[in-house]
């Protein structure tokens, strides 16, 4: 036996391909499968919303949010709870054509928020239970979440978290975003709506405090009390930026509404 | 603003392991490879090779089992890019420098140490992979990957 003592090529096992180019294309491909899946996504969420009935949306979701309010160990049971459960009962009777039966729930919170959850079911913050001074204001907030309920927003801004979250955590990895309900819901409340689904739901809450009160005074209180978190932006870069519109915006939108029914002056 | 600081918490730490994963994985890698190359040449007088049995002209003093091992493990870039492959499908081409390097290492150790010992061949040379540790991470990835060669050492007579 001879001996050769050559050494054999050594690049035959490794592929030609740079690593950023690989990864490159890899992320472009996975972009576009992920941009086309939420996409369908969306257009599903829009199908649903529109011709999900009431009643199986009711079946599907059923109790889902109660865990919400129950893990904080703050059932709706006290008497601020109590009388705003009340006045969302009386609120909807104003909406001839409701087919929910709604449910109000308190979630243990300090910060100022409601939201519309699938199937009826209402979630109002103890914070913001605690800061409304009048009946008038909390009847305005209750009424807005109803108008998205009227305007099947709740739907579709669930639709939209979801598929965010969901993406968030394709590209994050699983287990770097763990989204819970209570931060999930309050993702939807924070950017679950868009600026026109907000606005109509102001004019839906609005009619609905007249038709309860025959009058719509401190129905916009509930928006000083907003703490302006696009301040630091400058207004115009706000309206932009931010799905809600600005709260001067809105206040003008509901005066002007008010003016425009005869439903007499917003202001205390 | 506060969601856009909570991406951004949420994707910048992965992006700069990322980046840090490329940049020192990649000069790494090119050092190891320079080495390895070095070292083949500098060990390319020891043959080493795959026989079962010893050739018949040949005539051998002493024989021991040698071992060359290599233990392995991703970074995170390398991992980044196996996961969207996990997509898709296709040549896992950051892994494959990874288990060139280990394989070569691997022999390269076996040979290493037969040299020292005194032996000028190697034959039966065999490779082994096992998979050392599972990821705590849902997916279950690799973590790490040891590669064994081992063989026969011969010292051969004149």
């Amino acid at each position: 036996v001879t001996f050769d003592p050559r050494l054999p090529r050594d690049d035959v096992n490794v592929s030609k391909t740079h690593p950023l180019a690989e990864a490159g294309w890899l992320l472009a491909a996975a972009l576009a499968a992920g941009l086309l899946l939420a996409l369908l996504a969306f257009a599903a969420t829009e199908v649903v919303a529109r011709w999900l009935p009431p009643r199986a949306e009711a079946r599907l979701f059923g109790n889902l949010f109660d865990a919400m309010a129950v893990e904080g160990g703050q059932r709706a049971q006290d008497e601020k709870a109590d009388r705003a459960s009340a006045l969302l009962a009386r609120l909807a009777a104003h909406w001839p054509e409701n087919p929910y039966t709604f449910r109000l729930v308190v979630a243990p919170d300090e910060s100022l928020n409601a939201f519309a959850l699938p199937g009826g079911t209402i979630a109002v913050t103890r914070g913001l239970l605690d800061a409304v001074q009048s009946e008038n204001e909390l009847a305005f907030v209750l009424g807005h979440e109803i108008g998205h309920f009227a305007g099947r927003d709740h739907l579709r801004a669930i639709g939209r978290g979801l598929v965010l979250s969901l993406l968030l955590r394709a590209i994050v990895g699983a287990s770097a975003t763990d989204v819970t309900i209570p931060t999930f819901a309050s993702e939807l409340a924070s950017r679950g709506f868009a600026r026109d689904q907000e606005s109509r739901a102001d004019a839906f809450a609005l009619d609905l405090v007249y038709a309860e009160y025959g009058q719509v005074r401190g129905a916009d209180a509930f928006f000083a009390r907003l703490p302006d978190a696009h301040a630091g932006f400058g207004q115009r870069a706000a309206s932009w930026l931010s799905t809600h519109p600005v709260t001067q915006s809105r206040i003008d939108a509901l005066r002007a509404r008010a003016k425009e029914k005869g439903y007499g002056d917003v202001a205390n | 603003v506060e969601s856009w600081i909570n991406v951004a918490i949420q994707v910048g730490p992965p992006l700069v392991l990322l980046l840090g994963g490329y940049f020192i994985g990649s000069a790494v890698e090119a050092s190891h490879f320079r080495q390895l190359r070095a070292r083949e040449l500098r060990s390319r007088n020891l043959p080493v090779m795959t026989l079962r049995e010893v050739p018949a002209s040949w005539k051998v003093e002493e024989a021991m089992l040698v071992t060359g091992c290599c233990v392995i493990s991703l970074d995170y870039f390398k991992r980044f890019v196996a996961g969207l492959r996990l997509i898709f499908g296709g040549r896992l081409g950051t892994y494959e420098t990874l288990m060139d390097r280990a394989r070569r290492e691997a022999v390269l150790r076996l040979k290493e140490s037969a040299f020292e010992a005194g032996y000028r061949a190697i034959i039966g040379l065999r490779l082994e992979t096992s998979q050392i540790a599972k990821g705590n991470r849902q997916n279950g990835g690799t973590v790490g990957v040891e590669v064994l060669a081992f063989g026969t050492a011969l010292r051969l007579a004149k």
